[in-house]
């Protein structure tokens, strides 16, 4: 069990940001609503923090609220005032450096094809992408692990349909 | 593009990241100093206000009711019952936001969670079609017998026409005002706007959250 304090949580958010960003990243393009769905992602497990129940993996947790803020995100309702000083920089961010060029373009249209899809095939395909066992994904989701499985498979060939229509 | 292949793109975006994402400690310190509510518990001070607003109001309209009932006109007991049963029903749908906003836990599975927040926001849509729905009321709640005797013909056909022209508007859009018709140009015109937004996407995800649960 975490102490609850500022500092085990900030430990645990650095240690976990590629999650926080990869799933905000994941549901927002835009890079003004990105920074306020990470502001509000960051909010929501702090504010969850002392709720947090140790019998589940720590990633899991994240997920599920990292995931629970993204898909009910909306920019106007997050804007109410609740913050009045929104942060001028990002909370998390991205240094300049990049990939190859052609790894880069292939990421950025993963990344496309996966924002195409509904909210919750986006959440099925970034948890297995992450590498999540089919129990952990059904875990996070609230779902069986052959629903989990099925969908996977439906997903992953949308994907590799499209990358074959770009690649003709 | 082959499985293998999108887990080892997957996971050279993720040596990407690791190597260049960096954390404000400063801002996300910030934030566990705010004193804040989560997003849906700020949402509770407005629906208990409308509920209390509503039951003042209604409770009001009830002993206006009893004083009356005696020598008021049949027509306007029929319209002030009929804007007091569905004011009582809007109440109701407060009351059920209410309960759903303390049943929703961002710490609980996404589809349980998602299938709560998208039922709390498309509950909304209620209100909105009971609304519609007390349109014939306002129009006839001031006929009397004695009016009807002092006016002629022609202004007489005014007003049933006005009152029938206004029944058959709320009962259309009572029964029409669903998620299904979000993309008529109808729908887009008298409803579209900034707060309806989220609730088309609440409705968008409950057929999502649906299908997920069929599938597999």
């Amino acid at each position: 069990m975490f102490s609850n304090d500022s500092t085990s949580f900030l430990k645990i958010i650095d240690a976990n940001k590629g999650i926080i960003y990869k799933v905000a990243n994941s549901y927002c393009r835009d890079e003004e609503n990105r920074k306020d769905l990470i502001q509000e992602i960051i909010l929501q497990l702090w504010l969850s923090f002392p709720k947090y129940d140790p019998s589940f993996k720590l990633s899991t947790w994240i997920y599920r609220i990292a995931l629970n803020v993204s898909i009910s995100f909306y920019r106007k309702e997050s804007r109410r005032g609740r913050i009045s000083q929104p942060f001028p920089e990002e909370i998390i961010y991205l240094t300049a450096e990049k990939l190859p060029l052609e790894q880069n373009e292939d990421i950025e249209m993963l990344q496309k094809f996966i924002r195409e899809l509904k909210e919750i095939d986006r959440a099925v395909i970034l948890l297995y992408l992450e590498g999540n066992s089919q129990q952990e994904i059904a875990d996070i989701l609230g779902i069986t692990v052959s629903n989990v499985s099925t969908k996977v498979s439906r997903i992953k060939q949308t994907l590799k349909q499209k990358f074959a229509a770009i690649n003709r | 593009m082959e499985e293998n292949q999108l887990l080892a793109l997957w996971e050279s975006y993720d040596r990407k990241l690791s190597q260049n994402l960096v954390l404000n400690r400063q801002n996300a310190e910030d934030i566990t100093k705010f004193k804040v509510k989560s997003l849906l518990s700020s949402m509770q001070p407005i629906k208990i206000f409308a509920i209390l607003v509503g039951i003042v109001w209604v409770g009001f309209l009830d002993v206006i009711v009893i004083n009356v009932w005696a020598y008021a006109s049949p027509m306007f007991l029929i319209s002030i019952g009929f804007h007091i049963v569905l004011t009582k029903l809007s109440i109701g749908v407060y009351i059920y936001q209410l309960v759903l906003i303390n049943l929703v836990d961002i710490n609980e599975p996404i589809l349980s969670t998602q299938e709560k927040i998208a039922k709390l926001k498309s509950s909304t849509i209620w209100i909105t079609r009971l609304l519609f729905l007390q349109l014939p009321a306002w129009t006839v709640f001031y006929w009397t017998k004695d009016l009807f005797q002092n006016l002629h013909a022609f202004q007489i056909s005014i007003m049933v026409g006005v009152a029938l022209g206004m029944a058959y508007l709320g009962i259309w859009l009572f029964k029409n005002i669903r998620f299904e018709n979000r993309d008529k140009k109808w729908f887009r015109f008298l409803l579209g706007g900034i707060e309806w937004d989220p609730m088309m996407k609440a409705a968008d995800l409950l057929e999502q959250i649906e299908k997920a649960k069929n599938e597999g």
